[in-house]
């Protein structure tokens, strides 16, 4: 198969961008304990910007101004965006070999970022979900083109996400097309505070990053709102959901599109739905073993379910259980409060195990790799 | 050589000796399960109650004094609910605060009107707001539902709900005292919830602090502090009783209780003078409010009295979650609070 100019010109930027950066031109940490990255804070409310290897020992920890929520790893070189949490206007490059800060982002005038971006397969383009505050909630993804030669992610447009509120979006399969969560609440810039809790509309939407949508689909609560998700290689995607109603109903916290089904609950038992306090916060698929996790802190819960017969395999207390990722023999889960734990899947039984990472200040998204 | 090894057992007691854990063991076994058993003894004693006086066997003011009892030992517990009963919705099966739409009135009288004849199975699948407390102290001291008159309309109802709440302490209890359950796992460590005493001593703090801040909200809601300073007399919590004053009182006893024991660990006397007299302060203002809350809230004349009562609870508030917190580096709260 031969490569199309639009390819050529991708390869070109990538050793553009690794010359830059010093000849690294395939960055990884091979050989090494897997890098944990995630938006950090101190006791003195100091926000951070960390890696660190799954072993405890620290790689960078960089000072930034503003809380972050996800980050995004560049797919080939040593870079990611620590991503601003709502209503936050800047987001942070950073250079992962030491933790220089290599640029802050700014957003646009009248956006704000929502937490949640992903960098496209080519290492060009990176694409983040922001607030309209000119007319608050209504979503946009804005575009950026990563300037190869100065490292600088440059504002090349926006399309809408087909929603309000949109939060964290992620790559299906094909690595063209974008699944959406838009949560459905409206928020003015500069504010946490809803504006809409009796008009929600959240949806899932899928779209090319073009802006094209594929298609759009809800659950049957409006007041559950879409937020987090995670996309499996076979193109199954998981969502979690945070509902604004009343504390005690009971409702789908957890959702599932497998590919060319409707979107639906996912099958999760009552009882567990009830100690989420109607909150989940991080997902991850483990891909090869078929496994999904989520985390609830609120609830101070963590739970493993079979992704394909939605068997509960971890239903576990975690206090203000945060971020959670996948490493090969299963997930690293990190606490806002407390410890932070390995979960074994390896075996039969999964095993749990206290990491030596700092405890607390996690925020509730990580990129492990 | 006698006195080598004395100086030898003193250093490795020492060294073994963990003062944080034997604060958390003691706040397990000598503070949060006897006020779990309190309160599980209060609801046999007002199904008893409710009993009696369904059969004409005891007076009205007997089932009135059971009620205020039971729900003292549960304000009580409130900052002292670590584990299972903040866990899966239990709480709100107790009570039902704020109930800003008087849904407890609206849905009680609409599920008697549905089921004349009320059985335990309706009742326990009917909504949490008519199977607590709020509902029962709605029957039992609202005038709409003039229950002297009605007690044939209400009774089953009455009941029903002192036996879901004995039922529910009874399971929050068993949860408690089962093998691997939460009595073990605030007193032997590392287990599958906490890494070390540590983690469970933050764990009991974050919820007496949360304790602290839902008595700031019970009082500040009907003094208008959510409303642009409008009284709203009936958000007050246990309004229809007139005993929120007790209410607030019973909870801040539970909170100093947890106070009490981690005093020793600090060592900065001039913190444990202030939350002392925060203490202090608080407890005092509050016994010196001359009349039910719901009363007090509708007088401007009172307000100084009650915005200086806020003012300590806040400041009592503040000690605790800022610099108590700090001083014995646990961290009181973060994406569980202020997620996204």
């Amino acid at each position: 198969m031969s490569l199309t100019r639009r390819q050529l010109l991708g390869v070109g930027a990538a050793v553009a961008g690794a010359a830059t950066l010093g000849g690294w031109a395939l960055w990884s940490g091979r050989g090494q304990s897997p890098l944990l990255l995630s938006a950090r804070n101190d006791d003195a409310g100091q926000h951070y910007a960390v890696g660190y290897f799954l072993d405890g020992r620290r790689a960078f920890a960089t000072p930034v101004a503003e809380r972050c929520h996800d980050v995004c790893r560049h797919p080939f070189l040593p870079l990611a965006l620590f991503v601003g949490r709502r209503p936050s206007r800047e987001s942070y490059l950073v250079d992962l070999r030491d933790g220089t800060l290599v640029q802050t982002l700014h957003s646009q005038s009248q956006r704000h970022f929502y937490g949640h971006a992903v960098f496209h397969r080519s290492g060009q383009w990176l694409y983040a979900t922001e607030n309209d505050t000119g007319e608050p909630g209504r979503g946009v993804v804005g575009r950026y083109r990563l300037d190869s030669q100065r490292l600088q992610l440059i504002h090349d447009g926006e399309v809408s996400s087909h929603g309000v509120g949109p939060h964290q979006l992620a790559w299906l399969p094909d690595g063209e097309s974008l699944v959406i969560g838009n949560g459905g609440i409206r928020t003015e810039g500069g504010s946490r505070e809803e504006m809409n809790l009796d008009a929600m509309a959240p949806s899932l939407v899928v779209m090319d990053r073009h802006g094209e949508r594929i298609s759009k689909e809800t659950l049957p609560q409006s007041q559950n709102s879409i937020r987090h998700l995670a996309v499996a290689a076979d193109g199954t995607v998981i969502t979690g959901q945070q509902y604004h109603g009343a504390p005690w109903d009971s409702v789908p916290l957890l959702a599932i599109k497998r590919p060319g089904e409707a979107y639906q609950p996912f099958p999760v038992a009552t009882s567990q739905l009830a100690m989420m306090k109607q909150y989940t916060a991080s997902i991850a698929i483990h891909n090869e073993k078929r496994l999904v996790a989520m985390t609830a802190p609120r609830g101070n819960r963590f739970f493993i379910w079979d992704l394909d017969s939605a068997a509960t395999l971890v239903d576990a207390a975690m206090p203000d259980c945060a971020g959670v990722g996948a490493v090969p023999g299963g997930f690293a889960v990190t606490s806002g409060q407390g410890k932070c734990r390995y979960f074994d899947c390896t075996g039969g039984a999964v095993q749990s195990h206290w990491l030596t990472l700092p405890d607390g200040w996690w925020d509730n998204h990580l990129w492990l790799g | 050589m006698q006195r080598l090894i004395v100086l030898i057992t003193t250093l490795m007691l020492a060294a073994c000796s963990n003062p944080r854990q034997e604060v958390t063991v003691q706040l397990a076994n000598q503070v949060l399960l006897p006020a779990h058993q309190q309160w599980q003894s209060r609801n046999a004693a007002l199904l008893d109650s409710t009993r009696a006086w369904c059969s004409g066997d005891q007076p009205l003011a007997s089932l009135e004094q059971a009620f205020h009892q039971t729900q003292s030992a549960w304000s009580r517990l409130q900052p002292l609910m670590v584990g299972p009963l903040s866990e899966g919705n239990r709480s709100w099966q107790v009570q039902f605060w704020p109930d800003k739409r008087n849904m407890v009135a609206r849905q009680t009288e609409d599920l008697l009107n549905e089921f004349a004849d009320l059985t335990q199975l309706q009742l326990e699948g009917a909504s949490v707001v008519v199977q607590g407390l709020t509902a029962f102290e709605y029957v039992l001291f609202d005038e709409q539902a003039a229950l002297s008159d009605n007690r044939g309309r209400y009774c089953p109802l009455l009941t029903g709900i002192a036996r879901h709440q004995l039922a529910l302490s009874n399971e929050v209890l068993a949860l408690w005292q089962q093998p691997d359950g939460m009595l073990e796992t605030l007193t032997s460590f590392p287990n599958g919830r906490y890494a070390n005493a540590d983690e469970a001593l933050g764990g009991i703090l974050r919820v007496q602090v949360t304790g602290v801040d839902t008595l700031k909200k019970k009082l500040g809601t009907p003094m208008g502090r959510l409303n642009s300073g409008v009284p709203q007399p009936y958000q007050a919590e246990a309004w229809r009783s007139r005993h929120s004053t007790e209410n607030l009182l019973a909870a801040l006893e539970g909170a100093q209780a947890v106070w009490e024991r981690v005093r020793s660990l600090v060592g900065d006397a001039k913190l444990v003078g202030d939350i002392d007299a925060a203490y202090k302060s608080v407890r005092d203002k509050l016994a010196a409010l001359p009349a039910p809350l719901m009363n007090m809230v509708q007088d401007k004349a009172n307000q100084p009295q009650l915005q200086s009562l806020y003012a300590d609870l806040d400041a009592l508030e503040n000690l605790q979650q800022t610099d108590l917190a700090r001083h014995l580096g646990i961290q009181i709260g973060f994406n569980a609070n202020d997620g996204d």
